[in-house]
């Protein structure tokens, strides 16, 4: 603010020149990994406070996707939703799949400088069958004594490797972990401030030598998207990953790279299968014809979504039935047939509860209210804070009908669980008992192709019974300053910075 | 003395009261709305258990009002205890955002004054003229904008028309003083303005009766230049009345603050109360109301007694 | 100076601003050029044009049509708000100030923690317990507001306890509610305006900054204050979306102004 228009209009025209040499540089920069990459600092904008620093109790995905930096688990998710070995080599899944044997890779350190060892493994699986649910099924923990660690669960589980991704740390050290918080990841956590961010340095011991880049990661917070659009904008952040796609046009492509994947999850307005009159199904699949997807994406998303028609998204891979893509095609007068035979046929009248944060849920229910007056029903949209939502439409299941968008881990067993009927959070009533014998049956099945057939089956049945109105799967959109290069988008919750580096050699810029 | 002394105490009785009274009424809504602080954290993908044990970690598992009585007494030891959704300090949380709101406020504050003064004074000196249309008029219409809607006009003029950077830049007063002050002016201004209005009118009004009045043109007739007079008799005079006006202003500015740091982006107190109410985290959101108290009566309190030392009727009055 | 020439100003003034935005309220109950709610992806955030006078939003609605519909709520949310805190804060108020004492202290620590207390999580408990409703938020709000009008009352009173009319009144033994009626509330009618004036104005803004909270008037319905918080995420490329519900709200505050001057300098002319 102190400079004199002299030294700004110099500053814009230095900019303009070294503008084009820059952005040549970084195309050419990813192949030739020379020593000038190292070093230098980046900050990426986070919308959500980071809560809980406990790797095996943080749920929240603001949360894990920067403890994904820190924390390292004996599989680890690369950026096309692969599994890879991490601090294992490989596993053997036993013919019944109730025992795992994992290698545990040697020469990895921790942040504090002790060795991994399968003593650490064991403990830290251990306390991670205490406290998470997913791992409720663990028998035991056996150290094998030959750098190897089984893991015996009660129940056949063919579905529990991407579990394994939980993080491994010191023995011993889950009582101090809110202050230590030590792990093999490619980045130290180092401080935290509350409102202002999280600051990560540098692991120079990091077990594949090459990585990471940076010596310094910045996780601001950021009070909303357009704050921190502002702040990237500004230059005060370098990645900013929650853009909406209006947003992202607005950017000078010369600054900056915008990146644009599936999430990987499920939004819907989710129908109340317990409550007049989403318990007929003629009802539900009214509603399922009546709504125009595209037209909903393109007002709430910019376009930026996958149309979704059975709670699932296509980005998980082969579990995903392509055969539904059009199940539900935008049909008003098939709606009106529907709602007819259901006994509707003068409409009715509806609520949608809508979590007041969230703005694309907020504007979704804006255009669905907008389209269901088509077919002769009368909406009206309630917002309420998220902890009401929680408590009263999610733990309760007191609501007609709600929009959000479902978060899973990737891993198909992980979306579709909450169908069970029996299921804690099967928060929509859902209940159909052909498709709870598929849900108990996929995890017995060891080959892999009979599993996705059994997804498909049940996608199927799903689909048919229009268990919900699904929407989309929202695109996530990540603006990249071209001042940095090597990021990768991931189709999950995930910031992964130990790839990412400077563009220009620092001494240029 | 002595009625000084039972005047400050009263007070202090008034403040504990006041903050006794709003730290109930905070934790009697709590006991009302729907939501707790484990359920937030977790949000969607936890389960149940996962949910009953983070509950039963924080506490929130033992009945509200022993989780009450305890805060109370711990509060009482000047101990607020720990956010349940940060897991820090509450009052090392409060103090990292005091300075934001606090800094806001005082500056919005200094330019109310310093610009409001000298205008006033230019316009008493001949009322009904041009200038003091002009500029009564110009406070007219700034009175009327809304300060969020100020707030984002300022921000498309400065981020767009003339590529200043001011929005999102915030730098921790430890960290760099300056760019820290640097980054609360424009939103200060924003406040400020529509104030300045209302203190501008006031004071000008004050002024002219002022001027009117004997002693001015006692002084006058004594050879005193129109400026010696204003500077020794006009503005003294006029400061004390406009005590009453500059404290409305004053919590006007708080309140303005809260809402103005949110279009900003700068960590104030208005984000952590909201975030405290959304995450349903009871120590937090008593901690920052039992700061708003102390401001609100700290604020009063200093009005009051600056009144009460000048009037010694109003003093009389009541500290009876 | 001619007193009487200026208070007519301000009265021509005010009335023509309001005109314009009573003309909103009214045009928009009966007739809107689109559909209030009308959503069109295929003509999201057009600058004002021939089509749409006042442009489109982000969900590519009418922004004049919802303009001229915005004015219900806008109008209702803040008089009726405003009516509920004047009248709890003028009963407050001068009874604080006229009875002074313990009634004094009493009232003004309530009035402290009301002042203290957060607006949103007030109104978060009155649709908690009597359900989410435009209405229950307004008292809340009615409630947040009223200390403001009490403090301004109370200290109004105090001084004129001090003169001489209203000892005399006092000694002749006028009941309060008369005393007050015929000689406080007239006298302190220059004071309270103003703050009139800016709760009515804070109220439009206040209403729109609880929707965060879910809070506050309802989508798709708008009223000024949330559309002015809605497009706070297109400032930078609509600003259309700013500046024409300003303009409404200032044309609005403006001339509750002007008619709040007219009224101040007419009664200060009539007692001349």
């Amino acid at each position: 603010m102190k400079y004199s228009i002299k030294e700004k209009l110099l500053a814009c025209a230095l900019a303009l020149a070294f503008a084009v040499p820059a952005a040549a540089c970084a195309k050419s920069s990813g192949d030739e990994a020379n020593a000038s990459l190292y070093g230098g600092d980046a900050v990426v904008g986070i919308t959500q406070e980071p809560m809980i620093f406990d790797p095996y109790t943080v749920e929240a995905a603001g949360d894990r996707e920067i403890l994904f930096n820190v924390y390292e688990g004996l599989y680890k998710f690369d950026s096309t939703g692969t599994l890879n070995p991490c601090l294992a080599t490989d596993v053997v899944i036993s013919d019944d799949a109730t025992t795992y044997t994992f290698t545990i890779r040697e020469g990895v350190t921790f942040h504090d400088g002790s060795e991994l060892d399968t003593g650490d493994v064991v403990y830290s699986l251990q306390k991670a069958s205490e406290i998470k649910s997913e791992f409720a099924d663990v028998e035991s923990v056996v150290d094998n004594g030959d750098g190897t660690v089984t893991v015996t669960l009660n129940n056949p589980n063919s579905e529990m490797l991407s579990f394994f991704t939980v993080a491994i740390i010191p023995e011993g050290s889950y009582d101090t972990i809110g202050e230590t918080r030590i792990g093999t990841g490619p980045f130290m956590f180092t401080s935290y401030e509350a409102g202002i961010g999280i600051v990560l340095t540098r692991n120079d011991n990091y077990w594949i030598p090459e990585l990471p880049y940076l010596d310094t990661v910045t996780f601001k917070v950021c009070a909303d998207m357009d704050s921190g659009f502002l702040e990237l904008e500004n230059g005060a952040i370098d990645i900013f990953p929650y853009l909406m796609t209006d947003k992202a046009n607005q950017l000078n492509p010369a600054s900056f790279e915008v990146l644009s994947l599936g999430s990987n999850m499920v939004q819907g307005l989710f129908l109340n299968n317990a409550v007049e009159p989403f318990d007929d199904v003629r009802v539900r699949q009214a509603i399922n014809y009546a709504i125009d997807r595209e037209e909903i994406i393109n007002l709430t998303m910019d376009g930026a979504g996958v149309p979704l028609t059975t709670g699932m998204s296509p980005v998980i891979g082969d579990a995903y039935d392509s055969s539904l893509d059009d199940a539900y095609p935008h049909d008003t007068d098939r709606a009106l047939e529907l709602l007819e035979e259901a006994g509707y046929g003068d409409g009715f009248d509806m609520t949608i509860s809508v979590p007041s944060n969230y703005l694309v849920h907020v504007n979704t229910a804006v255009a669905i209210a907008d389209e269901l007056d088509d077919i002769g029903i009368n909406v009206e949209i309630e917002q309420v804070d998220w902890a009401t939502w929680l408590d009263r439409i999610y733990t309760n299941r007191e609501y007609q009908s709600t929009i959000i968008a479902l978060t899973s881990d990737y891993a198909p067993y992980d979306v579709i669980g909450r169908y069970l009927s029996s299921a804690d959070n099967n928060f929509i009533n859902y209940s159909n008992p052909e498709v709870d014998a598929i849900i108990e049956q996929i995890p017995l099945t060891i080959d892999e192709t009979e599993r996705n057939e059994l997804y498909h089956q049940l996608l199927d049945y799903m689909t048919e019974d229009a268990a919900s109105c699904y929407i989309q799967d929202p695109y996530s959109t990540c603006a990249v300053s071209r001042r940095l290069a090597g990021y990768n988008l991931y189709p999950m919750y995930i910031q992964d910075m130990s790839t990412v580096h400077l563009a220009v050699d620092p001494a240029e810029s | 003395m002595g009625n000084r002394v039972k005047f400050a105490a009263g007070k202090l009785c008034e403040f504990l009261l006041t903050a006794l009274l709003v730290s109930f009424f905070t934790f009697a809504a709590f006991s009302i709305i729907p939501g707790d602080a484990a359920r937030v954290m977790l949000g969607t993908t936890a389960t149940e258990e996962q949910v009953e044990h983070l509950r039963t970690e924080l506490g929130l598992n033992e009945p509200l009002a022993q989780r009450y009585v305890s805060w109370l007494t711990s509060a009482m030891r000047g101990d607020f205890g720990k956010s349940l959704a940060f897991s820090e300090p509450v009052s090392e949380l409060i103090s990292s955002r005091l300075p934001v709101t606090l800094g806001m406020s005082l500056i919005a504050l200094i330019i109310v004054i310093v610009v409001s003064f000298p205008f006033a004074a230019v316009c008493s000196r001949r009322p009904g003229k041009f200038t003091d249309r002009a500029l009564s008029a110009a406070g007219h219409i700034l009175f009327a904008i809304p300060p969020f809607a100020l707030s984002m006009m300022l921000i498309i003029l400065f981020t767009r028309v003339f590529g200043i950077v001011a929005v999102g830049q915030y730098a921790r007063p430890s960290d760099d003083f300056g760019k820290f002050l640097s980054c609360l002016i424009l939103p200060a201004f924003c406040i400020a303005l529509p104030k300045i209005a209302m203190t501008f009118k006031f004071l000008r009004a004050s002024m002219i009766e002022y001027s009117a009045s004997d002693f001015a043109r006692t002084s006058k007739s004594h050879g005193l230049t129109d400026f010696m007079i204003l500077i020794k008799h006009i503005i003294p005079n006029s400061a004390v009345s406009s005590i009453t006006v500059i404290s409305l202003v004053l919590s006007d500015i708080m309140g303005g603050s809260l809402i103005v740091e949110q279009v900003f982006n700068l960590p104030g107190l208005g984000r952590l109360l909201l975030a405290a109410i959304s995450r349903r985290d009871f120590p937090l959101l008593s901690g920052i109301v039992f700061y708003l108290a102390l401001m609100t009566v700290v604020l009063y309190f200093m009005s009051d007694m600056i009144a009460a030392l000048i009037d010694p009727r109003i003093r009389d009055r009541r500290t009876s | 100076m001619n007193l009487a020439r200026i208070s007519k100003r301000y009265l021509i003034m005010g009335m023509t601003l309001l005109g314009i935005v009573l003309a909103f309220f009214l045009i928009g109950l009966i007739w809107t050029p689109y559909g209030i709610n009308d959503t069109d992806a295929a003509a999201k955030l057009l600058a004002p044009c021939a089509d749409h006078l006042f442009g489109t939003d982000n969900m590519g609605r009418d922004v004049f049509s919802r303009c001229l519909a915005a004015a219900r709520y806008t109008l209702l949310v803040s008089f009726a708000g405003v009516a509920v805190a004047l009248v709890l804060g003028t009963v407050a108020g001068l009874a604080a100030g006229y009875f002074g004492g313990i009634t004094d202290k009493i009232i003004m620590i309530l009035s402290n923690s009301v002042m203290c207390f957060p607006g949103i999580l007030l109104a978060l408990v009155a649709v908690a317990v009597f359900g989410p409703s435009l209405y229950n938020v307004i008292w809340a709000l009615g409630l947040v507001f009223a200390p403001t009008f009490a403090r301004v009352y109370r200290s109004g009173t105090i001084e004129l306890m001090t003169r001489d009319f209203i000892l005399q009144s006092k000694v002749m033994k006028v009941p309060p509610v008369r005393l007050m009626y015929v000689h406080i509330l007239p006298n302190l009618m220059a004071q309270i305006l103003p703050a009139v004036i800016t709760g009515l104005a804070n109220m439009t803004l206040f209403e729109s900054g609880m929707s965060y909270l879910g809070l506050g008037v309802q989508p798709p319905a708008a009223s000024y204050g949330k559309m002015l918080s809605d497009a706070q995420s297109y400032m930078t490329v609509a600003p259309w979306l700013i500046i024409f519900p300003t303009l409404i709200l200032v044309f609005y505050i403006l001339g509750l102004y002007f008619i709040s001057e007219w009224v101040r300098t007419s009664v200060r002319g009539g007692s001349q």
